[in-house]
C-alpha cells in the first residue's frame, strides 16, 4: 500500500494532464456559456444590478407558451413511454416469430432521421391535403370535407412520438432482453396473461431503464426548435421558438436566457425525480 | 390438493430440426415423486419443459387426469414449478412473490394473506415476509420459490434442479424438506436433477435418460442394484470395467480364467438382494463386467472368499476421502478404483475381491 501511495503524486499530475483538454472544453463550451446565460438572465446582458425583470417579462409574454411546452412535452413523453413498452413488450413476449422479426426491422427507422427531416415529413403527411387525409378520403374512411390539418399541437406531439419512441423502445427492449427469462416463464405457469406479465412482472424490472429513456427524450424534446417551428406556425408555441424569436428579432438575450433557465428547471425537476428514485433503489 | 396422474405417450420433442426426445413413454402415478436423472444434454429439462408447456412437442401425448394437455399453453395446465434460478420477481417482497399466483386466481386479499402467512410459517420464513428478494440468501430464496409453487394448490409440482445453486449443507436439508412437504400434501412431483444421490433420496421412482431415450425406470433400489444397461450401471456409479469370458448354466455363472483373473463360479440374481450377479447380457461368451469401488474390497493374500470374482493387482495410488481409503489398483494393464478400510501402501500386491452381488454383466456392445 505504501508503494502505491508513493506513486500517487506523479500519477495524479499525469491523470490531470490527461483529462485537462476535456475539462477545458467543458469549461469553455458549457460551463462558461451556461454561467454567462444565468448571469445574463438576472442582469442586463451581464451588466448592471441583479433583478428578475427578464423573468417577469418572460412570464408576462410567454406564460401560455410555457404551459403549452410543458403539456406537449409531458404528453409526448407519456405516449412515448406507452408505445415503447408496447413495442419492446411485443419483441420480448411476442409468440409470432414473423411479426416479431418485422417489428424489430421496422421500429428503429425513425432513429436515423433528423428532427428537421421528421418535421418536413410530417408536414407533408399531416397537412389538410397531406398524405394521411388523402389515404383516409380515398379509402372512404372520412369525407373530403371532413379532412382537417393536424399541423398544430397534435402535429408536434405526433412528430415527437414518431421520432423518439424508437430510441426509448431500443433501450427498453435491450433491458427486457437481459432480464432473467425464467421470471417471465414463472408468470406464465402461474397463470398470468401476457399483458399482466408485461405490466406487473417485466416493466417493474426495467423501470430504471425506461425512466432514463423517457428523461433523455423529455430533455431532447424540450430543446428541439425545428419541429414546433415547422409544424405549428401559430400561437401558442414552444419555448425554443420564443427564445429564437427574442434573439433573432430583438437581440434580447436577457429574456431568451430567462426562458432557457426555465427549460433547465423543467429538466431539473425530472432529473431530481430520477436521482431520488435511483438512490432509493440503491438503498433498497 | 391431491396429486393427479400423468401419462406420457410416444412423446417426440425437438428444437427446429434437431430431435431431443424420442418416443418417450412414461406413466407417473398420482402423488408419486419421480426424478428425471441424466447427464447434461440427455433431454431431462426438455421433458420437464414439455410437461410444463414451455415447449410444444412435435408429436405424442401428455395426459393429465386423462385429458391431453400437450398443446396447451403453460397457464392452462394447472401445474406449479420451482425453477433452477428460482425465477423470483426481484421487485416484489417475499409475501408478494408467494401470493402472486393466488392474486391471479382472483382470491380475496384476506384469504391471500392467510394462506401466505401459513406458508411463511411452514417454510420458516415468518420473519422475512416483507423483505425484497435480493436481500435473501440462496436457501431463503429457494424456500420462497417453493412457497410460491405450493401456494397455488396445483396437483402437480415440477422441480427444475431447484437445489443445484445451494451449498452442500443446505441442499441436504432441503431434499428432506421438499420430500416431506410433497408427501404431506400428496402432490405429484416431477424433479429434474443430475445429482444421483439427490434422486435416490427424494424420489419414489427414477427415470434415467440418455440421448433423448429412457434408459431405465425403476425405484432407487432397482436402478442401483439392477441397472439394465451398461450406461445406467456407469451412471449409477459402477465405473470399474472388466471384459470377461462367461458361461451360464442352471443359474450359475462360470467365469473363465484370464490374465490376472481367477476362474470363478458365481450365482445369478433372481431378485434384488439375493447376492447374485446382475446378469443383463443377452448371450454367454464375451461380457462386460461393471462394479462399484464400494462394492469390492482388497485382500493382501491370494485367498478368495467363495462367490467372489478375484483380480490380482498392485496399488498405484491412494487417497482418503473419509471413512475408507480409496485405492487405484493396476491389474493386467487396467486401472480400478477400490474403497477399503484397511491401509495398504503404494506398490503393495493385492487381490481385488468383487462379491457376486456387486457385479453387473452386460453384452460387450451394450
Amino acid at each position: 500500500m505504501s508503494g502505491q501511495s508513493m506513486s500517487v503524486g506523479p500519477g495524479r499530475t499525469g491523470a490531470l494532464l490527461l483529462v485537462a483538454p476535456a475539462l477545458l472544453m467543458i469549461g469553455f463550451l458549457f460551463v462558461y456559456p451556461f454561467g454567462y446565460s444565468v448571469v445574463s438572465a438576472f442582469t442586463d446582458n451581464g451588466e448592471g444590478s441583479w433583478h428578475i425583470a427578464n423573468f417577469t417579462k418572460a412570464i408576462e409574454f410567454y406564460s401560455k407558451d410555457i404551459l403549452f411546452t410543458i403539456v406537449i412535452v409531458s404528453l409526448s413523453t407519456a405516449i412515448i413511454g406507452i408505445l415503447a413498452v408496447a413495442i419492446a413488450g411485443y419483441l420480448t413476449l411476442g409468440e409470432n416469430p414473423t411479426a416479431v422479426a418485422i417489428l424489430k426491422w421496422l421500429y428503429r427507422w425513425p432513429l436515423f432521421i433528423p428532427f428537421i427531416v421528421s418535421a418536413q415529413l410530417m408536414r407533408t403527411f399531416l397537412a389538410k391535403n397531406g398524405m394521411m387525409n388523402n389515404i383516409l378520403t380515398s379509402s372512404g374512411i372520412i369525407e373530403p370535407l371532413a379532412a382537417q390539418s393536424y399541423l398544430d399541437w397534435r402535429g408536434i406531439v405526433i412528430t415527437f412520438v414518431w421520432k423518439q419512441t424508437p430510441f426509448v423502445a431500443l433501450l427498453v427492449a435491450g433491458a427486457m432482453a437481459s432480464i432473467d427469462r425464467t421470471t417471465i416463464d414463472a408468470g406464465r405457469i402461474f397463470g398470468a396473461s401476457r399483458l399482466r406479465i408485461l405490466i406487473e412482472l417485466v416493466v417493474p424490472q426495467i423501470a430504471t431503464t425506461l425512466m432514463v429513456g423517457l428523461i433523455l427524450s423529455y430533455v431532447v424534446m424540450l430543446s428541439v426548435l425545428s419541429v414546433p417551428l415547422m409544424i405549428n406556425a401559430q400561437s401558442p408555441t414552444m419555448l425554443t421558438v420564443d427564445m429564437a424569436w427574442r434573439i433573432n428579432s430583438y437581440g434580447d438575450y436577457g429574456v431568451a436566457n430567462a426562458l432557457g433557465i426555465m427549460s433547465y428547471l423543467f429538466t431539473g425537476v425530472v432529473a431530481w425525480f430520477y436521482l431520488r428514485q435511483s438512490l432509493k433503489d440503491k438503498g433498497a | 390438493m391431491v396429486g393427479v396422474g400423468i401419462e406420457i405417450e410416444k412423446l417426440c420433442v425437438g428444437y427446429d430440426k434437431t430431435r431431443v426426445l424420442h418416443d418417450i413413454d412414461l406413466e407417473i402415478n398420482s402423488s408419486e415423486f419421480v426424478a428425471l436423472l441424466g447427464s447434461s444434454g440427455c433431454g431431462k429439462t426438455t421433458l420437464l419443459k414439455s410437461l410444463s408447456g414451455f415447449i410444444k412437442p412435435m408429436s405424442g401425448e401428455i395426459r393429465v387426469n386423462g385429458s391431453n394437455v400437450a398443446q396447451l399453453p403453460p397457464d392452462q395446465r394447472n401445474m406449479a414449478m420451482v425453477f433452477q434460478s428460482y425465477a423470483l420477481w426481484p421487485h416484489m417482497t417475499v409475501r408478494q412473490n408467494i401470493g402472486y399466483g393466488l392474486k391471479l386466481r382472483g382470491m380475496a386479499k384476506e384469504q391471500i394473506n392467510r394462506k401466505v402467512d401459513e406458508l411463511l410459517v411452514l417454510l420458516g420464513l415468518a420473519d422475512f415476509g416483507d423483505r425484497k428478494v435480493p436481500n435473501l440468501s440462496g436457501g431463503q430464496r429457494q424456500r420462497v420459490a417453493l412457497g410460491r409453487a405450493l401456494a397455488v394448490d396445483s396437483p402437480i409440482l415440477l422441480l427444475d434442479e431447484p437445489l443445484s445453486n445451494l451449498d452442500a449443507r443446505i441442499r441436504l436439508s432441503m431434499r428432506h424438506e421438499i420430500r416431506s412437504l410433497q408427501q404431506r400434501m400428496g402432490l405429484t412431483a416431477v424433479h429434474v436433477t443430475h445429482d444421483r444421490e439427490e434422486a435416490m433420496v427424494m424420489a419414489d421412482r427414477i427415470v434415467i435418460l440418455n440421448g433423448g431415450h429412457i434408459a431405465q425406470v425403476g425405484t432407487p433400489l432397482e436402478v442401483y442394484e439392477q441397472p439394465k444397461s451398461n450406461f445406467v450401471a456407469t451412471f449409477m456409479g459402477a465405473e470399474n470395467e472388466i471384459s470377461l469370458t462367461v458361461e451360464r448354466a442352471n443359474g450359475t455363472l462360470s467365469i473363465a480364467e484370464q490374465e490376472a483373473v481367477k476362474a470363478a463360479s458365481l450365482s445369478v440374481s433372481n431378485e434384488i438382494g439375493d447376492g447374485g450377479v446382475n446378469w443383463q447380457a443377452t448371450t454367454a461368451g464375451s461380457a462386460l463386467g461393471r462394479f462399484r469401488s464400494s462394492a469390492a474390497h482388497l485382500r493382501a493374500d491370494e485367498t478368495v472368499p467363495e462367490g467372489h470374482l478375484a483380480l490380482a493387482g498392485r496399488v498405484t495410488q491412494l487417497s482418503y476421502p473419509g471413512g475408507v481409503f480409496r485405492y487405484e489398483i493396476e491389474s493386467a494393464g487396467q486401472l480400478y478404483m477400490i474403497d477399503d478400510p484397511c491401509r495398504y501402501a503404494v506398490g503393495d500386491v493385492v487381490t481385488i475381491c468383487v462379491p457376486a452381488g456387486g457385479l453387473h454383466l452386460y453384452s460387450e456392445a451394450a
